[in-house]
């Protein structure tokens, strides 16, 4: 088997001495949380910490709460947790099925929310339905914590605005305007749809009281170096009845704005096929969820 | 009487099986044991100039380097071409270059780490069709003078296995036809996966010379051939040693961990050396199926009679032939499909490329040409706008039809299996659109394979004086439940209860000679010996307790370990023997089985060796779902009907058929190698996707018995055809639901949407 | 090196490890528990799956350092007094393996999921299940092996 090369080991209890440990080791230092994706990175070699800080001796950092106008979801709960928290499913209905389809079960339940973000994968399932969802990530540094957009947070491939040293402690997930409705639809190499996305769509609508697109947020997975938004089929929508047309028209708009790569998983033009079909059926979802008067 | 064969038995190696104390390859663990790593080719052909260990020797823990020159041994079944580890030249990214032993296997990888080579990059051959071009670079240039069997090659050209067959005159046989159509298929490679990844631990006497091997091989003496071969050692200097193997489906087959185990015990000075391949170096340096271009025009009558068939086949060995030239032999011969044609005309070649060594793979070469044979069908099937299960039953073949080499088959089954299947699936009736977007098809395939003959097992069967019975028989149980079945046969032929019978581990050192267990071959070659040696211990018991008890040998029965007398017992296996006390009495016999010889192979020579013993059949008929828009497939149900001769155990041949459409399934749709410049780049779990649970449709395993006079309880062989008919039913399903037709494994969603769209562009035109 | 205390099938073990150490290493190397299997060692094939603290995880992917002081529950814990529990049984009736070498990752995770859904439907089962790879393709049969546990046809 595969063996692990050598590496230090901190296990610290509170967050100041994590920050400290990990912007003393530099280019060389990982926070580990649920670890599968780090052990995996370290096993092949993608990866080569010399130090390893274990975040999960910190408490405080797991668990769903309600906080002022949202939720607070610390960064080392579970993505199996956040598929089954009411304060997820209830109203960001995105982000919910996004993690009941990341991966296998016990995958769901070693894998954590703040390593996916911190990960940066272009095929994160839970960034485009955190954007979806407008959520702030609290990340905690030397120059202590600051807020930052999830949105605004990746800059490339496994690259984030985190300097050395900064952690992400929780993301604050706001609570959904009425009339709100979201969805996520992903397709990777098997129809079963866990394995990793060729094509991830997340989409939110809020309508207004006569059943008009008020404002619309669409998000792709693995068709671009970070998770992307497609701003101009998102205006494609604004102010306009969600007739079957134009969500249609939204869906082509999405496929012709995204530029996606010809990869190991699919080619460059299947992956601007399924956008159009993905983003139409998400925003259909997003629409009947929002139609259906439940906050989703 | 039989009470044991026929019955559903529970497997004979559950226990050990659910309780985590089964004993595999990757289980052995001896003292004093150093651990391997292998540094790997990164290049597909190249001169390697210089090879620097220093630092690498230097490493904490490193006890052993070893280097091809150091180890200057080739081995290789059909040709005699494969290093142990790269001598001057490497052929495939991943082969082996140096190996490393150290004290712990994290040392080991750190200090390949450590290892300089140098290489010259030469031109490789990346492609079949590139290495028949006249000015292709030569994979092996000295093929020619390369120890090897009798088939023919073609010198200085990468052609390592040249193959023809004629029969009748296929032009007459063309001409003769109302349609003649022509097509080309492509079989990709496929890792075989099993999950058990490849391991080896082997150990060197130096004061005798002689190694001891712990392998997870589904043929040891097979493997032992080639390593005393290689090494001109004989025999009984190498002793293998096999526990449960985890998994082979054709892959376990050649010497991949235990080339290089046994390079590094040679110099271990004692100590056993462990070889582990990660599930990278298994997948993308291990060997996969062979990939296949068949070209095949058929030619067929307006009411449905096919009346010639011609193919030209291209076979990818990659670097080294492995098992691949009987595959590109026997398994080319069965692309005319299990039809009567008249008129026949094969080509076959295979070729060298600098591209990971390919092998034989659950079907010996009939999952390629099955592909081909079976889609071609539907295709003439519907230009004749027959039905696709009535044209297979006008031409399959019945009990009694000659074979392609004119031997007179016997126990077909096919028909049946057509006619099961079809029925099974519902044929004809198809909720053809659920929904907008959703489109629903039925498609079916059939298929044919023969069993490696002649080939022979033996087998000592070995009862102690507490009437425990010990059979001795080199067949690993690999997983197909040969354990069971063969425990079974064993019950039943001496005449003692199932928990009374063993099937130690096999140890070339004391277990008989077998053949592979492979070729689906088992059931039929080893049973058949069982059965023979069974039958001639119970005799031996009977005429100790008539000799005993004072009874005439002919009124006494072994009955349920019981020495019987007119329905009376009187005494019990163990009672007698035991009754010996300390003088002792144990009963033995042996047995050789071989199917050379049999009435049931004669056919006219040249072509006689194509006879098969028995002959497989199946039929898959698949009912699945295509979503319109994005091209995910859905299989939904399948119906899976196979030939078995006779069910020694129904629940273990239900095992291999849901197995095997399970397989067909993942091969057809998902797994595919990735990569480029000879680089396989997906090799990964996470990249290289197996069907999972929620990828399971409704299986409904269908056995059909059909009579084999020579069969051991009338069993034949049933592992191989499982996975064989699934690809060609579901591409045929695929026709059906939504009129595309691809041609080129596996069918991906991606595939499977631009073939929509282009057929809708046709439409709209 | 560390120390570490795990209780393992119910037995307090202590045990010293390089920090580079998986959980996987421990059990199969370390406390020769080679029930549990590597197939894949990314966390894709679920034969190295283990209870730590009564959640199904592939062991290859954790950290030994990180399950100190924690429950672990592997394929060797399922019977007691070399009586096989319920699912080990219904597995051998139905013939729910063939080569076995997924079974024991298996077996654990159907114990996680039947504990969790005592009534699993078909659905749940496969999606349950779906991080275990068997390449025999035993699925048919290990459906099979959860209408004998849950009562109910799938």
């Amino acid at each position: 088997m595969k063996r692990l090369r050598e590496f230090a080991y901190f296990e610290p209890a509170d967050l100041d001495d994590a920050v400290e440990i990990l912007s003393g080791a530099g280019q060389g230092g990982r926070a580990l949380a649920g670890g599968t994706d780090l052990v995996v990175d370290m096993k092949t070699g993608r990866m080569r910490p010399t130090t390893v800080v274990n975040l999960k001796r910190i408490p405080g950092l797991e668990g769903v709460q309600p906080a002022d106008g949202g939720s607070r979801i610390g960064a080392l709960t579970k993505v199996a947790a956040i598929e089954s928290s009411s304060l997820v499913r209830d109203g960001h209905r995105a982000l919910a099925k996004a993690a009941g389809v990341l991966a296998s079960p016990p995958v769901r339940g070693m894998a954590t929310l703040g390593g996916n973000i911190g990960r940066a994968s272009p095929a994160s399932d839970l960034a485009p339905p955190l954007i979806v969802h407008r959520a702030v990530a609290t990340i905690e540094s030397r120059n202590g914590p600051r807020d930052e957009p999830v949105e605004g947070l990746f800059t490339g491939p496994g690259a984030t605005t985190l300097a050395t040293g900064d952690i992400i402690t929780s993301i604050f997930l706001p609570d959904s305007p009425p009339r709100f409705g979201s969805a996520h639809l992903k397709i990777g190499t098997r129809g079963s749809g866990t394995d990793i996305a060729m094509v991830g769509v997340s989409a939110g609508v809020i309508l207004d009281a006569a059943g008009g697109i008020v404002d619309a947020r669409i998000v792709l997975a693995s068709v671009a170096p970070t998770p992307m938004r497609a701003l101009k089929a998102e205006q494609v929508l604004a102010g306009l009845a969600p007739s079957d047309e134009v969500l249609e028209a939204a869906a082509e708009t999405a496929a012709g704005e995204c530029q996606p790569i010809t990869d190991l998983r699919a080619s460059a033009s299947h992956r601007v096929a399924l956008v159009r079909v993905l983003t139409r059926r998400a925003l259909i979802e997003a629409v009947d969820t929002a139609r259906s008067g439940e906050a989703a | 009487m039989t009470t044991h064969v026929g019955r559903r038995v529970p497997r004979v190696d559950a226990r050990e099986k659910v309780t985590g104390t089964a004993v595999y390859g990757v289980d052995v663990r001896l003292p004093g044991m150093l651990h391997g790593a292998t540094l790997r080719s990164p290049y597909p052909h190249a001169r390697i100039i210089s090879i620097d260990t220093k630092a690498a020797a230097a490493a904490p823990g490193v006890e052993v380097i070893v280097t091809g020159r150091g180890f200057p041994f080739i081995f290789g079944s059909a040709i005699k071409d494969q290093p142990f580890l790269a001598i001057d030249r490497v052929r495939y990214v991943g082969e082996p270059v140096v190996a490393i032993a150290a004290r712990t296997e994290a040392q080991a990888q750190e200090a390949v780490d450590l290892l300089k080579v140098e290489y010259e990059v030469l031109p490789a051959v990346l492609d079949p069709l590139q290495a028949l071009e006249v000015d292709a670079p030569l994979v092996h240039p000295d093929m020619h003078t390369y120890d090897r069997g009798p088939h023919e090659i073609v010198p200085n050209t990468n052609i390592n296995t040249l193959w023809t067959f004629e029969r009748g005159d296929v032009q007459a046989g063309f001409a003769a036809a109302d349609l003649v159509v022509e097509d080309e298929f492509t079989a990709h490679a496929l890792s075989h996966a099993a999950l058990e990844p490849h391991v080896a631990v082997a150990r060197y006497e130096a004061a005798t010379g002689a190694y001891t091997v712990w392998v997870s091989t589904d043929r040891p003496f097979q493997l032992r051939g080639e390593l005393t071969a290689a090494l001109g050692i004989p025999s009984d200097k190498m002793r293998l040693i096999v526990a449960n193997v985890g998994g082979s489906f054709g892959g376990k087959n050649t010497l991949i961990a235990e080339s290089i185990a046994v390079a590094l015990a040679r110099y271990a000075g004692g100590a056993p050396v462990r070889v582990e391949f990660s599930r990278e170096d298994d997948l993308v340096a291990t060997q996969t199926r062979v990939p296949a271009i068949m070209k095949i025009k058929t030619g067929v009558t307006n009411d449905g009679i096919l009346t010639a068939r011609s193919a030209d086949i291209l076979w990818d060995s990659g670097a080294y032939t492995s098992n691949t030239v009987g595959v590109a032999i026997r398994g080319s011969s069965t692309i005319f499909g299990p039809y009567r044609i008249p008129d026949l005309a094969l080509v076959a070649r295979q070729v060298y490329t600098n591209r990971a060594i390919t092998g034989s793979y659950r079907g010996y070469g009939t999952t390629q040409v099955t592909w081909a044979c079976e889609s071609q069908m539907d295709m003439i099937a519907a230009r004749l706008e027959i039905d696709p299960v009535a044209f297979r039953i006008r031409n399959a073949y019945e009990e009694g039809d000659s074979y392609i080499n004119e031997q007179i088959m016997h126990g077909v089954g096919l028909r049946e299996s057509l006619e099961r299947t079809s029925d099974e699936i519902g044929w004809g009736d198809v909720d053809r659109r659920p929904a907008p977007h959703l489109r629903r098809g039925k498609g079916i395939a059939t298929m044919i394979k023969p069993t490696a003959t002649p080939t022979s097992s033996n087998c000592v069967i070995k009862v102690e004086d507490d009437g425990r019975v010990s059979v001795l028989v080199a067949a690993p149980e690999i997983g197909s439940g040969q354990a069971t079945v063969l425990a079974q046969m064993a019950a039943d032929a001496v005449g003692v209860p199932i928990e009374s019978v063993v099937i130690p581990p096999t140890d070339t050192a004391f277990s008989p000679f077998n053949g592979p267990v492979a070729s689906s071959r088992t059931t039929y070659h080893v049973g058949n010996a069982i059965r023979m040696a069974g039958g001639d211990v119970r005799e031996k018991i009977l005429a100790t307790a008539a000799e005993v008890l004072g009874f005439e040998p002919e009124i006494l029965e072994l009955v349920d370990g019981k020495i019987v007398v007119e329905g009376e017992s009187v005494t019990t296996v163990a009672g007698l023997l035991g009754g010996f006390g300390f003088e002792g009495h144990s009963v033995t016999a042996e047995a050789r089985f071989t199917t050379r010889g049999s009435p049931l192979l004669k056919a006219p020579p040249p072509y006689d060796w194509m006879s098969s013993i028995f002959w497989m059949f199946a039929t898959h008929a698949v009912e699945l779902e295509v979503d319109t828009e994005t091209g995910v497939v859905r299989i939904i149900k399948v119906a899976a009907a196979q030939d078995v001769g006779r069910a020694i155990n129904p629940m273990t041949c239900e095992q291999q058929i849901e197995g095997g459409v399970v397989m067909g399934i993942s091969n057809a749709l998902f797994e595919e190698f990735k990569g480029s410049g000879g680089r396989i780049e997906n090799g990964s779990f996470a990249e290289y996707k197996l069907a999972a649970m929620p990828d399971l449709p409704e299986i409904i395993p269908i056995i059909v018995e059909s009579d084999h006079s020579e069969a051991p309880f009338g069993a034949k062989g049933v592992g191989e055809p499982a996975a064989a008919a699934t690809p060609p039913a579901i591409a045929n399903a695929l026709y059906d639901a939504v009129g595309i037709r691809i041609t080129d494994l596996p069918l991906t969603a991606e595939k499977v949407l631009e073939a929509i769209a282009e057929a809708a562009a046709r439409d709209g035109e | 090196m560390i120390e570490l205390l795990l209780t393992v099938n119910g037995t307090p073990r202590t045990i010293e490890v390089e920090v580079r150490t998986t959980l996987l290493e421990v059990l199969r190397e370390g406390l020769l528990l080679t029930g549990t299997k590597e197939a894949c060692g990314v966390g894709e094939c679920g034969s190295c799956m283990i209870l730590l603290d009564g959640e199904p995880m592939p062991s290859c992917l954790v950290l030994a350092a990180d399950a100190d002081r924690c429950n672990v529950e592997t394929v060797e814990g399922l019977a007691s007094d070399g009586v096989l529990d319920e699912i080990q049984r219904a597995f051998v009736d139905t013939g729910a393996f063939q080569c076995g070498f997924c079974t024991p990752g298996m077996l654990v995770a159907a114990k996680a999921l039947l504990r969790d859904h005592p009534d699993a439907t078909p659905g749940e089962i496969k999606q349950g299940l779906s991080g275990v790879l068997c390449r025999c393709g035993s699925y048919t049969k290990i459906m099979k092996a959860f209408e004998v546990l849950t009562g109910r046809k799938t």
